[in-house]
């Protein structure tokens, strides 16, 4: 029996089926949060919670897992010249700000409304910034897709070209992937936005990277990647916060870092095979699709807060059901994306090498 | 044939090996042991150390493990991966007032 007792916490048992799961799952994660800067944990908290493990454990395991997860990928994208360090620093300490305030909030209502509104609320909050968000990003992926403008440079969004031309004296830092001086001041709620929805839904990616893409001005892949350095600062810290009331379980984060250390490079190696908008178009179809998965839970929450007609067991069981298989659905689209992106990205370059060596030998 | 053995010579398999010993002992003894050291790594307060070093420590063995697997079988990066700077957004340009001078007629 492994089970121990601390603090009131119990820790579950491992078999090989959940090794070889929680392993699975890390790969996928790992390989999108690789290229688009984040993702995963948002199948990996519920995941683990589906094993028995409770819930405030799961998100600790899930936060001390993310760190070093996004330690390698950084490092690997700086290779490529992707990330901007001093932004993601910055950006990450007032992510940190966020993380506890929305940490906060979490309890507040959790001590209010119990683990139904607590529920509901991370529910609400998925469909409202998804809605708006994901829209916004996969349709602007499709305006380059659709009418086969990728290969053209990528434009600093309107609002960026904003962001960037405020002067305002002692707040002006210089940032190497906006190429410009931006003030802090916007930095601020940017990096707290995404810390608040990373201790709400866990993926403070959803809005830190279209931040940095669409408010500041950065390339998407630099946007990407530049996310990274922000969950290394942001997934630090708060591990160290769950850490400190022994809420680690230090066996599932190394199993899920096993796979996700795999998925991770893999993913940022595919960044190296594909056009900017790629990054756009994952990320916006994770997010719809994710919209749909946590949409379908909210009347179970409401049932739950007797906020409408109570569901039946049944009911419930289907829509919970439904609602996490969509959730893998999205990290498998994702990844599938990824893999065929880098797949015809390698073939691409191969016959380009191929018909660079013909062309030499045909000289000689 | 020769050129198979020269590309395989390339390839960090001794580095891939070697990090990957590293990282299998580590993950031995952490379920070897793992009652021993969930016990230690949930203790709380200054302990919380605990979980973080480990986390760190894997990301260095089993993070270089992994980056040198996916090379050895031959999926790396785009060589000619370069990423282009944007052209530089034009800053408003300050306006010094000028200053008032006084030129007085001797």
């Amino acid at each position: 029996m492994q089970d121990v007792i601390h603090a009131g916490v119990k820790f579950i048992e491992l078999n090989y089926m959940n090794v070889l799961y929680l392993f699975a799952v890390g790969f996928v994660g790992g390989l999108v949060s690789g290229f688009i800067g984040s993702g995963g944990a948002f199948v990996l908290t519920p995941g683990m919670m589906s094993l028995g493990v409770p819930g405030l454990v799961a998100v600790a395991t899930n936060m001390c897992h993310k760190f070093p997860k996004a330690l390698v990928g950084a490092v690997k994208r700086a290779k490529y010249g992707q990330v901007d360090v001093k932004l993601g620093v910055i950006f990450g300490i007032f992510a940190e700000a966020g993380v506890m305030y929305g940490a906060h909030i979490q309890e507040n209502i959790k001590r209010a409304f119990g683990d139904a509104g607590s529920n509901l609320y991370v529910s609400a909050a998925f469909v409202l910034i998804l809605g708006t968000v994901g829209t916004f990003v996969l349709r602007d992926a499709l305006k380059t897709y659709r009418p086969g403008n990728t290969d053209q440079e990528e434009k600093v969004s309107g609002i960026a070209r904003w962001v960037q031309s405020i002067n305002i004296p002692g707040t002006m830092v210089y940032f190497k992937s906006l190429k410009a001086k931006v003030s802090i001041l916007f930095i601020i709620p940017l990096g707290f936005a995404t810390g608040m929805l990373a201790a709400t839904i866990a993926v403070g990616g959803f809005i830190g990277v279209p931040s940095l893409i669409y408010i500041l001005g950065a390339p998407s892949l630099m946007g990407s990647a530049t996310e990274l350095v922000v969950a290394f600062v942001m997934g630090l810290g708060g591990s160290f916060k769950y850490a400190l009331h022994g809420f680690v379980d230090f066996r599932l984060t190394a199993i899920i870092l096993a796979g996700s250390l795999f998925g991770i490079q893999l993913g940022a190696m595919g960044t190296t095979y594909v056009k900017p908008f790629m990054i756009k178009l994952v990320m916006g179809l994770i997010m719809v699709i994710v919209l749909f998965s946590r949409a379908l839970m909210i009347p179970v929450y409401l049932s739950q807060l007797s906020l409408m007609h109570t569901l039946n067991e049944t009911t419930v069981k289907i829509l919970s059901g439904a609602s996490f298989a969509i959730m893998v659905f999205a990290l498998l689209m994702g990844a599938l994306v990824i893999l065929r992106a880098m797949w015809r990205g390698r073939r691409a370059e191969r016959e380009m090498v191929g018909e660079a060596a013909t062309e030499v030998l045909d000289r000689a | 044939m020769a050129a198979d053995y020269n590309r395989l010579m390339k390839k960090p398999v001794g580095k891939m090996v070697a990090f990957g010993i590293f990282s299998a002992i580590i993950y031995g003894a952490l379920f070897s042991y793992q009652s021993l050291i969930t016990a230690y790594f949930t203790r709380g307060a200054l302990y919380a150390v605990l979980p973080i070093a480990g986390a760190f420590a894997l990301s260095y063995f089993h993070g270089h493990f992994t980056g040198y697997f996916w090379t050895v079988l031959g999926i790396e990066a785009k060589k000619t991966a370069v990423v282009r700077p944007r052209p530089e957004v034009r800053q408003p340009v300050r306006r010094e007032s000028p200053q008032p001078r006084l030129r007085a007629k001797l």
